[in-house]
């Protein structure tokens, strides 16, 4: 707010200058996109750091140029993976799917010129430019100091985002295009839908404990007693305590993070498959259901996980349960996704690559979830090297994976230009073999931590193994973020000289978006208002010219509009394609 | 829902209140969660958002602010039957006071609002002078109770129960602040230029207004039972 004057400019003029365009906008699309430029600045820092990490678990001796003079403490270590942590949760994985994809096509394709709000969109990003800012000062600062930053910083990107939170669903109740029906809306709607609302629950709590956490620290309360305890430590345990209680916090967030990354990613990939595969969403409203479902348990998960973490020792039954029955509408998804896979002539491009990867990485990640979401296995199994696997592999890189399909899928309608394809796949083979042999071994080493314990093991073999298994480790992070050059190569050449696209429509695809000219024009839809007048996933209709009818496209005869779309709608039911 | 097929269609046809200006800060800025705001600039002409979004966003951003309340109220009762050493907090009795003036303040408000659709714009806009005053007030009677309690040497960092007493009459107050500068802002906006209508920003700033009104009630319920 306060921001009316800088908002009353025409943003989109092109004589006006620099700062009115891209820093003062409230214009949806520049938001979102300088979210996706965050994520993308905050993705190879948060690689970068990943490197740094493992070349210090290998090689611990070794010298580097800019941490050496930081001091090599175990606190700059614990403070490089807290900073690794925060920047790839928070910047990357909540703010890409949600605040850029959705700020950029939430609007779009839903029919909608701006976003309900757009000076709250406009606060909401330099909120978390804001954060980004704190949580990198962070690491430059004492710890004790920097742990109060890090919560401030993490309180002010829970403002933000509860604001988009608001934006968002307000947005989708409200603005949506005439004819657009809740059961039409495309599943990406659905989920950065459901996503809002999740985001407000979770988010007003996180904020309500930040606010408890930084009263404890600054005035010194009693919301936290643990907090307490270590404060009254002599100084030498406080030093040992600082890393854990830094990483303790870091998981505190992290739970309600997983459910609020993901869920949009389930929505994008969704889409992708179904537009790549020329078949409707098997079962449509069961996923929708099932959306709701990873909204709710996600909530309730959360909920309980904050209670275990402190304050009450019987909650890790209840959490459990609800974690196992998470379960439940992954299921479901994964059901939806290989039924509209089922005997589709399957487009196997760079965007569809990354989707089916994204499937095949939480189908695997899922796996090992199971050993985590049962609370005696997880007792006996979890080791910081397991946890870590099955976090990176589920959250980490599958999200990544469904915002890269994403961004290959948009890329056309951002730019107006093309991802060069060859240049996308020889990247995509690279990083699924990477990361696979990444996270895989991680798990190993998670289990040899814990049979080093038990009697009879012969503990110098053991101890070998693990150690080529970490040094395997490393060399497959050093290929694999080094082979994430070839996406900026691919990125940044393509957005300067890629294949330039000529038809509105490149990936024949039946959402609103796909209805005008790439990129964008300032008037997305021109004079006329959209109207929609069928559902989102009209693929391989018979009777029609191409294997697709736009949402947007009239039936032929308006008067019979209501009675031809449900026969169109039966038709595509019964046709066993 | 996907269970319910007959949604009917959003109408997004209305008519342009809007006159293309600079954008108004709507009423019923809501402390963080920040439930208020939005400057549509008419630049598209035709298109101007449904103006349904602004009780839209107020219910959502009640429900937002009601959650946070409710974490704290949850971490209150947690922390309440786990301690042993659990030392009370005597409320002032300047709070009794302080709420008799906040339902106060929501009773004028309906009676302003009573007089804007019966269009005596004299007697509304008194009666809003009346509400906005009643809500600094309360704030100075909350600032006053605070002032008694550091008089009786009872601070914010002296033990749990004092902790949550300064917790929730301060972060109701900041939420509460929000509602006054929404009092505030339709008291001396002109409305001819803004996109929200002057009677549709006074019933969602109602809506925020009484929902902080039984916010307090039931923080007070809590301070008074929890003791």
């Amino acid at each position: 707010m306060g921001k009316d004057d800088s908002g009353a400019k025409p943003p989109e003029s092109p004589r006006s200058g620099f700062l009115s365009r891209y820093v003062f906008s409230t214009n949806h699309k520049t938001i979102g996109l300088n979210y996706l430029w965050l994520a993308l600045f905050s993705v190879f820092l948060g690689m970068a750091m990943s490197l740094l990490m493992r070349i210090h678990l290998v090689w611990p001796g070794a010298h580097l140029p800019i941490l050496s003079s930081l001091g090599s403490s175990p606190d700059r270590f614990a403070a490089l993976t807290t900073l690794h942590g925060s920047l790839m949760v928070f910047l990357v994985l909540t703010a890409a799917p949600q605040a850029g994809f959705g700020n950029y096509f939430l609007p779009l394709q839903i029919g909608a010129r701006e976003m309900a709000f757009p000076a709250l969109n406009f606060l909401a990003f330099w909120a978390t430019v804001a954060s980004l800012l704190g949580l990198t000062t962070t690491f430059f600062v004492s710890p004790q100091s920097g742990i109060t930053l890090w919560i401030a910083s993490v309180a002010v990107f829970c403002a933000a985002s509860l604001l988009n939170a608001l934006n968002f669903s307000v947005t989708t109740i409200d603005l949506r295009a005439h004819g657009l029906t809740l059961p039409r809306l495309p599943l990406t709607v659905w989920a950065w839908f459901i996503n809002a609302i999740l985001g407000m629950l979770i988010f007003s709590i996180l904020l309500a404990a930040c606010v408890c956490l930084l009263s404890d620290r600054l005035m010194g309360t009693h919301f936290f007693p643990v907090l307490n305890f270590l404060s009254v430590q002599p100084a030498g345990v406080i030093a040992n305590a600082v890393p854990i209680l830094w990483r303790r916090l870091f998981w505190f967030f992290a739970q309600a993070e997983v459910y609020v990354a993901m869920l949009p990613c389930f929505g994008l990939v969704t889409h992708l498959v179904s537009t790549f595969s020329r078949k409707p969403v098997w079962k449509e409203r069961v996923v929708v259901l099932a959306l709701c479902g990873v909204g709710v348990f996600g909530f309730c998960v959360w909920g309980q996980h904050m209670f275990s973490s402190g304050m009450n020792p019987f909650s890790p039954l209840v959490f459990s349960l609800l974690a196992s029955s998470l379960g439940l509408p992954s299921l479901i998804l994964l059901a939806s996704w290989l039924g509209t896979l089922w005997n589709a002539r399957v487009h196997l491009n760079t965007a569809m690559l990354f989707a089916l990867g994204f499937i095949s990485l939480f189908l695997s990640g899922g796996l090992s979830g199971i050993f985590l979401a049962n609370h005696d296995l997880a007792a006996a199994a979890v080791s910081d090297d397991f946890v870590t696997g099955h976090f990176h592999l589920v959250m980490g890189v599958a999200a990544t994976f469904a915002i890269l399909g994403a961004l290959f899928f948009w890329f056309p309608k951002l730019f107006g230009r093309r991802l060069n394809e060859s240049l996308g796949k020889i990247h995509f083979w690279i990083t699924f073999a990477g990361v696979y042999c990444v996270f895989m071994p991680m798990h190993w080493l998670g289990l040899i931590a814990h049979s080093r314990v038990s009697p009879g093991t012969p503990l110098a073999s053991v101890a070998a193994a693990a150690s080529s298994i970490r040094a395997f480790i490393t060399v497959a992070i050093v290929l694999t973020v080094f082979a994430q050059g070839l996406f900026l190569i691919n990125f940044l050449w393509s957005l300067f000289r890629g294949d330039k696209v000529l038809d509105r429509n490149p990936w024949r695809s039946t959402t609103l978006e796909w209805s005008f000219t790439s990129p964008p024009p300032a008037d997305d839809f021109g004079a006329n208002d959209p109207v929609v007048y069928r559902g989102a996933y009209e693929f391989g209709v018979p009777d029609a010219a191409e294997d697709f009818v736009p949402q947007h496209l009239a039936p032929a005869c308006p008067e019979q509009s209501e009675r031809s779309r449900t026969e169109i709608r039966g038709e595509i039911r019964k046709e066993p394609i | 829902m996907p269970g319910t097929t007959a949604v009917p269609d959003i109408e997004l046809i209305v008519e342009d209140i809007g006159g293309g200006g600079g954008g108004p800060t709507p009423p019923a800025g809501g402390g963080d969660d920040g439930d208020g705001g939005g400057d549509d600039r008419n630049r598209h002409g035709k298109w101007s958002p449904s103006p349904k979004r602004y009780s839209t966003a107020i219910a959502i951003g009640i429900v937002s602010i009601l959650i946070f309340f409710m974490a704290l109220a949850s971490a209150f009762i947690v922390l309440r039957r786990s301690s042993e050493l659990w030392v009370t907090v005597r409320l002032p009795p300047v709070l009794w006071a302080n709420t008799c003036v906040l339902l106060a303040s929501s009773f004028t408000l309906e009676s302003a609002r009573r007089r804007l659709s019966l269009a005596d714009s004299s007697g509304f806009r008194k009666l809003w002078l009346t509400t906005t005053v009643l809500g600094f007030l309360f704030v100075a009677g909350q600032l006053i109770a605070w002032r008694q309690l550091v008089a009786q040497g009872v601070y914010i960092a002296s033990n749990q129960a004092s902790s949550f007493f300064y917790i929730f009459t301060g972060a109701h107050a900041v939420h509460l602040l929000g509602g006054v500068g929404a009092l505030l802002f339709i008291s001396f906006r002109k409305f001819e230029k803004t996109k929200i209508s002057l009677p549709t920003a006074a019933e969602i700033t109602s809506y925020y207004w009484h929902f902080m009104d039984g916010l307090w009630i039931f923080l007070l319920a809590l301070l008074y039972l929890g003791k």
